[in-house]
């Protein structure tokens, strides 16, 4: 881009064009110029204006109804020299059809907030942002608008090369390092239609990429790569890297949820998208993104949440979408995990008799003993629906009915090692929860189809930790660390308390379609749960996604497992399990079970057959965990597996029966070992751990009828007849005594786990019986299993 | 309500060791299955086994199934006194393959001739499969002078062996609910 004209004296105006294209990033987008474009530009009588900017601001304010919020330290200089000036080159010029075009080049710009501050919450801030950036492209900006009469109509178009966004707290950083980004915007369009201001694209195209994102513990680093003390690079969580095709249309009106404020209302359409965290060069990608969510009344005001406290709010009307991905692809060969479809509604709902809202309430301070600067945001949500579909081979299975809700406060801190008022802290992003009081439930599995019945299946992923329905009071942190297990990579460290917790081992639906109705099942609830993670590594492997923890102990304290209603239902006591791990380690891997022998034995399908199998080829994708549990020998009482069971309790004055008054059975000291001591340390060895491999299908199999006669569905047949699929039939199936190779074609889909638990040794100290008064007595001196391989193909279908 | 207890434990070795004593185990008819309130639940087909081919440990005593000269079962032992001998369920393995073994959490408020009704209360139910087919599961039980087998001054006497195969008829409900005070 040449420049001919500087005219210097036009700074002024300059600026004001400059901050015009400042203030529109989104709506205005902007691409890079080549010397042809240049040539063909008519015109020729604009203005060329270079500018050295340098701008300072000690505090810039938004004031609303009298509360305000405060942007202090505002800069815009260059982004290598803190004193320094960024360079702008701006050609203005009037075209034939009366358009104004702007051509601009930006090189090492730097914006920043040294800090965000709310009036009335002294002492603490939510810290500091700043966002580099060089940038090269146009914006074109014409009369008339998509309805006509006195809007505007943009194109823009931009490449921005050397990019960093950071949020810096006390001293410490994280950002996004060496953002490239290009992005096209045609006939983007500004209209004022009644007293709204409405924006639409009618397509954004667009690629980006993020070559790192930094971590720095050193203050004297601010927005570099390389460290200031060794030189080195800063470690890195990983890169990223996407690109999108988009069309939105937003309207901003004036007027808060109470008085002054702003009102944006928001449809976005993905007409494709994908999204990329690269690991040491190793992908997890998600790919063929489609979708599209509307984001109905939401407000931005400057006032106070449910706690009086001030903050910059962002109450929700109502959001809905859904998205969905063609391909999740990790690890370094490309296989897939299969297909993943989300709907969702973010709406107003009553949950446990109490009305839930979705808002956001933005504030300085973040964890109290981590530095004055941190973001808390205090939350309320309420996911009134969602579905989730997984797809692989072709089958479908739903997690139909999600809902969520819940209060509390999140902080964000960007922290280094260290303990402060005893509490510790670790190098990396800090998410903090405090006092969030939340649940979920899902109201079962659908397998085929939208209008499958409802069945249980998550009871088989047990192993995983996954409950259908959980309510839970939660304190504690996770802090995300940069660099795995080697190279790039996340190190995470956490420490989490769930207090007065009901989680359903077992859950019938809440609404069977009449209405929603108590949800019973087996719970464990007067749940207190502690759980610390110490260096754990997630890694994307060339096998996939490798998670290995360093060190971990817990502590899950049922109250109560009851059966039934979760409040009301009767108790078989209290059961106390703890844990420790050091070792042990995850492996998420694509594709699934592969040919399985399904009730029989045979590595063929003839052979399979020959033992009363059916032989089932379950296809290339699906999806397998891996599980390494290395339970360690007991170190303490706090550091140890064991498993406690109490009964008989007495009662406290308002009938809750009262811990450690009544009698238990303990299983003390259980943990692995490899068998002996090979590497003649003194210890046995304990590398082999408790090994689990779970893989996750969706396929069919052979559902037999039980009894003569009709059944729940009124479908008649004979006990020992299959159930075979059959769309023209009423009920959407029949029962077939001899299925003929045709129909067996049209089994039932069933939620298929594939696992295989192994293990070489696995000893239990001693197994006491313990009276509130007798003290314990030992029954068992000692348990010890050894050499075990236990397989299980089940496949889970709905009870006909 | 004595009565439909008294008539309904049925004893589950599985059940059994992960609930000792006070989950109570019931037989229900026909007539109670028409009387369940709560859908959803599970319907399992497939099979299990143990030690197929071999457990993890290959050494001196434990290797592959196709080793005539070495175990491949899987290996339970325990000791009721603190210096005393082991008992040990050794050598074990086999498959069992089912279509049909239900769970759900379901209420039993009717039925059981007028039990039920005063029952009323809210049971895990694993509805058995009509026929399990056993595939070679065997075990032995031994008595042993150590926890491993590896280890010096290692004895062992095999007491008797279990094999069994074919068809086992599993049917009914077990039913586990709790009692007494938790």
């Amino acid at each position: 881009m040449g420049a001919p004209d500087r005219i210097k004296q036009l700074a002024p105006m300059a600026t004001g064009l400059f901050c015009v294209v400042l203030a529109l990033p989104v709506v205005a987008d902007m691409k890079s110029l080549d010397d042809s474009t240049l040539a063909n530009i008519s015109g020729q009588s604009g203005l060329s204006v270079e500018l050295d900017l340098g701008l300072t601001a000690d505090r810039l304010s938004y004031v609303d109804d009298g509360s305000s919020i405060h942007l202090d330290g505002f800069r815009i200089g260059s982004a290598v020299d803190p004193s320094g000036q960024a360079f702008h080159l701006i050609r203005i010029d009037v075209e034939e059809d009366a358009s104004l075009n702007l051509d601009y080049l930006v090189k090492d710009r730097r914006i920043e907030f040294g800090d965000i501050r709310l009036a009335g919450a002294p002492g603490v801030s939510m810290g500091g942002i700043f966002f580099d950036h060089s940038l090269e492209g146009y914006l074109n900006i014409r009369q008339g608008s998509s309805v006509g009469g006195a809007g505007y109509t943009f194109d823009s178009a931009y490449t921005m090369t050397g990019g960093r966004l950071g949020y810096r707290t006390n001293g410490n950083e994280v950002f996004l390092d060496d953002i490239t980004m290009n992005v096209e915007a045609l006939g983007v369009t500004l209209d004022v239609v009644g007293d709204t201001l409405a924006l639409n694209a009618p397509r954004i195209t667009g690629d980006w990429e993020v070559g790192a994102i930094r971590y720095s513990s050193n203050p004297l680093n601010h927005g570099v790569s390389v460290d200031s003390g060794n030189g080195q690079p800063l470690p890195s969580y990983g890169s990223l890297s996407g690109s999108y095709e988009l069309s939105s249309s937003t309207s901003l009106t004036a007027g808060g949820r109470s008085g002054e404020g702003l009102r944006i209302d928001n449809e976005t359409v993905i007409h494709s998208a994908s999204f990329l965290y690269r690991d040491d060069g190793k992908a997890l990608a998600l790919r063929d993104i489609t979708g599209v969510y509307r984001i109905n009344d939401l407000r931005l005001d400057v006032a106070t949440d449910w706690q009086n406290r001030p903050a910059l709010a962002l109450p929700l009307g109502s959001m809905d979408g859904e998205f969905s991905i063609g391909a999740i692809e990790v690890g370094g060969n490309g296989k897939s995990i299969g297909q993943v479809n989300v709907s969702f509604l973010l709406e107003d709902q009553v949950f446990n008799g109490r009305s839930y809202s979705n808002a956001i309430y933005l504030q300085g301070g973040g964890h109290p003993d981590a530095g004055p600067q941190g973001l808390r945001l205090a939350t309320e949500w309420s996911l009134r629906l969602a579905d989730f579909s997984y797809t692989e081979d072709g089958n479908r299975v739903i997690f139909s009915g999600l809902q969520s809700w819940g209060q509390g406060d999140v902080t964000v801190n960007v922290t280094r090692d260290g303990v402060t008022n005893d509490t510790e802290f670790f190098d990396g992003l800090r998410i903090g929860f405090e006092d969030i009081r939340a649940g979920y439930r899902i109201n079962g599995l659908r397998v085929g189809s939208d209008d499958a019945p409802l069945q249980g299946g998550t009871e088989l992923l047990l192993a995983l930790g996954f409950y259908p329905a959980y309510e839970f009071e939660l304190d504690g942190h996770v802090t995300l660390g940069a660099g795995g297990a080697s190279g790039e990579g996340i190190t995470i460290n956490s420490d989490v308390s769930i207090r007065n917790g009901k989680a359903a081992i077992i859950a019938v639906p809440y609404d069977e379609g009449n209405g929603e109705i108590p949800q019973k099942g087996l719970w464990i609830t007067e749940l207190d749960y502690d759980a610390h993670v110490r260096d754990m590594t997630v890694d994307v492997s060339q096998e996939g996604l490798a998670v290995i923890k360093g060190e971990s102990w817990s502590t899950m304290d049922i109250g109560n497992l009851r059966i039934g209603d979760k409040e009301s239902g009767q108790s078989f006591g209290r059961f106390v399990i703890q844990k420790y791990e050091t070792g042990s380690s995850m492996t998420v891997v694509p594709g699934g079970a592969g040919d399985v022998c399904a009730g029989g034995m045979g590595d063929s399908p003839s052979a399979c057959a020959a033992s009363g199998g059916v032989w089932e080829p379950r296809g290339e994708e699906g999806l397998t965990v891996r599980l390494k549990q290395v339970l360690a020998k007991a170190i303490n009482e706090a550091r140890k597996n064991s498993l406690t069971w109490e009964t008989n309790r007495q009662s406290s004055g308002v009938g809750e029966a009262m811990n450690g008054t009544g009698t238990s059975l303990v299983l003390n000291d259980i943990h692995t070992s490899d068998g002996g001591d090979f590497d003649g340390d003194g210890v046995d060895d304990n590398s082999f751990g408790l090994r689990t491999d779970l893989s996750v299908d969706v396929y069919q199999t052979r559902v037999v009828k039980k009894e003569d006669g009709p059944d729940a569905m009124g479908v008649t047949g004979n006990r020992g007849d299959e159930k075979i699929m059959d769309g023209s039939s009423t009920a959407g199936y029949r029962y077939v005594s001899n299925p003929t190779l045709a129909e067996a074609d049209n089994r039932p889909l069933g939620f298929a786990v594939k696992a295989r638990s192994r293990f070489k040794e696995l000893s239990i100290n001693n197994i006491d019986l313990v009276h509130p008064v007798g003290g314990a007595q030992t029954a068992v001196y000692g348990v010890k299993m050894q050499n075990f391989d236990i397989k299980a193909n089940l496949t889970a279908t709905p009870i006909p | 309500m004595k009565s439909f207890l008294r008539r309904t434990i049925l004893a589950l070795p599985v059940f059994l060791f992960s609930l000792p004593s006070l989950a109570e185990l019931a037989r229900l008819g026909d007539e109670a299955l028409s009387h369940i309130s709560g859908q959803g639940g599970i319907y399992l087909s497939g099979d299990i086994s143990i030690n197929e081919m071999g457990g993890p440990v290959e050494n001196s005593y434990f290797g592959r199934c196709d080793d005539a000269d070495k175990k491949c079962g899987a290996r339970f032992a325990y000791r009721l006194k603190e210096d005393g001998g082991w008992v040990v369920l050794d050598d074990i393995r086999g498959n069992f393959a089912f279509e049909g073994l239900t769970l759900r959490v379901r209420k039993v408020d009717s039925g059981f001739g007028g039990d039920g009704e005063l029952f009323n209360r809210d049971v895990l139910e694993l509805g058995l499969p009509n026929t399990v087919r056993f595939n070679d599961v065997q075990f032995k039980i031994s008595s042993s002078s150590t926890a491993r087998p590896t280890d010096p001054g290692f004895q062992q006497t095999d007491i008797f062996s279990v094999d069994m195969r074919g068809d086992v008829v599993m049917e009914g409900n077990l039913l586990v609910f709790p009692a007494g005070n938790p």
